[in-house]
């Protein structure tokens, strides 16, 4: 089945990953070829499947918006293995709502929108700067360079999401350490079962917590004002780690890097703050750190944009490709923090679209002034040729990023 | 004269509406979803009503 299906598609390709050399603010070279082309491709997967790659914005977006392709996970599969990616699905807890299609999605969401509103984000504005200018005093402490990863882009959203979680202080650091492992390119199948098991452990004895004395919290509220099971908040708990952890801080430490190797946009930034929530937006349009997936399968036959599509079929959406489109973007590859109101879509799109964008977008912004602003000489520490990537991991961003005062 | 129509069912509460057009739309603090302040806006919101449309992530609003 594997030979006749790529026999069929001798022009199927695997998915790239190599970053174009000394660009490391580029999505591999061969997805805009791929998109001159057309802008769904057929795609080779490890394992010999032949899906579909989407490349272009407004196909991406109308993938993402039509749940004939579902997110259940049967039959999912990543286009490159990636650590974790050989885990088994099998055994994931309950509650796990990106995995979910409407109406059972639906209803997780609306539980947990009302802690991402507009509204309760912007009343987390003055703790999240209190929280912010804490690491940047810490950081300042310093004397020589340190790594911006580990000094402030990881504890960040690591500290943030503790606190909406209702996280002790005390038990921060252990779990941030199992988190790490989680999210380490170096991790073995073995050591991430290891960590999610402690995690689990200390998520359940979370949400028991919760249980006999709820706080003002989302799982202390989750408890009160639901009926979700234990289980069920637990996979709701995975999913905002997950989504709210690693994605945040390669976006704040990734992000800074291409201020730094922009100067004329820093300075330009510097020399007017009131530019910093369209910089915002440009960041997460130009880096776009989600480089594998969204990824979901087709649940029956049918016809999209003149393609065939067979049920089963694994499409990946590239978003650092969708987010490049000419026709989508003026000078795609240019970035410039003055483009204006671009209907990007780092968040994705469709029923899943990312649900925390509000805070994200506001802890990016309170990041990225209060780094610069505490730091007016910052810089880098190392040669650019020396800070490495994060190519085979499902959020691309710097390795570590060293930098100076 | 400008209409506009929301489909319930798909809204999944991102809040895209209420950045795009405060005006028209609002978020209900219970599930996120869109509060319709306005059904039918002065013509001066017409353009922010289809930006709020055009980055609806489910394509729940309609302005007719």
């Amino acid at each position: 089945m594997v030979h006749s299906q790529a026999a069929e598609n001798p022009s199927a390709q695997p998915f790239p990953t190599a970053r174009p050399a000394g660009c490391p603010f580029d999505p591999p070279a061969p997805f805009a070829r791929a998109r001159a082309e057309c802008p769904i491709t057929p795609l080779r997967y490890p394992d010999g499947h032949i899906g579909q790659l989407v490349t272009g914005l407004e196909t991406a977006r109308s993938v993402l918006a039509d749940t004939r392709f579902s997110s259940l996970p049967a039959g999912k599969r990543s286009p490159v293995k990636v650590p974790g990616s050989e885990l088994s699905t099998d055994a994931l807890p309950a509650g796990m709502f990106v995995n979910m299609d409407p109406p059972e999605h639906t209803r997780y969401r609306r539980l947990l929108s009302k802690h991402f509103t507009i509204r309760r984000v912007r009343e987390l504005r003055p703790r999240i700067q209190e929280l912010t200018d804490r690491l940047l005093d810490e950081m300042a402490s310093a004397s020589g360079p340190v790594d911006l990863v580990q000094a402030f882009a990881k504890p960040l959203p690591t500290l943030v999401t503790s606190e909406l979680l209702g996280l002790p202080e005390a038990d921060r650091a252990e779990f941030g350490r199992h988190v790490d492992v989680l999210f380490s390119l170096s991790t073995t199948g073995e050591e991430m079962q290891q960590s999610m098991a402690i995690l689990g452990g200390m998520l359940h004895a979370l949400i028991a917590a919760a249980r006999k004395d709820a706080g003002p919290d989302i799982l202390g509220r989750l408890t009160v004002e639901t009926d979700l099971t234990d289980e069920e908040l637990l996979g709701i708990t995975i999913v905002l780690l997950i989504a709210g952890l690693e994605t945040t801080t390669n976006m704040l430490a990734l992000g800074t890097y291409a201020l730094l190797r922009h100067s004329e946009q820093l300075a330009a930034l510097r020399a007017d703050w009131s530019l910093m929530d369209d910089a915002v937006e440009e960041l997460l349009r130009y880096l776009s750190v989600v480089q594998i997936g969204p990824i979901r399968v087709a649940a029956e036959d049918f016809e999209f944009e003149g393609r065939s599509i067979r049920a089963g079929q694994v499409v990946t959406v590239s978003l650092p490709a969708a987010n490049r489109d000419p026709l989508g973007f003026e000078d795609p590859d240019t970035f410039d923090i003055r483009r204006g109101p671009s209907r990007h879509m780092a968040f994705g799109n469709g029923p899943h679209q990312c649900m925390g964008h509000h805070l994200a977008r506001l802890e990016l912004a309170i990041g990225y002034e209060s780094l610069l602003r505490r730091f007016p000489r910052l810089e880098l520490a190392v040669p650019p040729q020396e800070i490495g990537t994060r190519e085979m991991m499902v959020t691309y961003g710097v390795l570590e990023l060293p930098v100076r005062w | 004269m400008t209409r506009i129509e929301i489909e319930m069912d798909l809204c999944c509460g991102a809040g895209a509406c209420v950045l795009a057009a405060p005006a028209v739309f609002d978020q209900n603090d219970d599930d996120g979803t869109v509060i319709l302040l306005d059904a039918t806006p002065p013509a001066d919101q017409r353009e922010a009503a289809q930006e709020a449309a055009a980055r609806c992530p489910t394509s729940a609003i309609r302005v007719v």
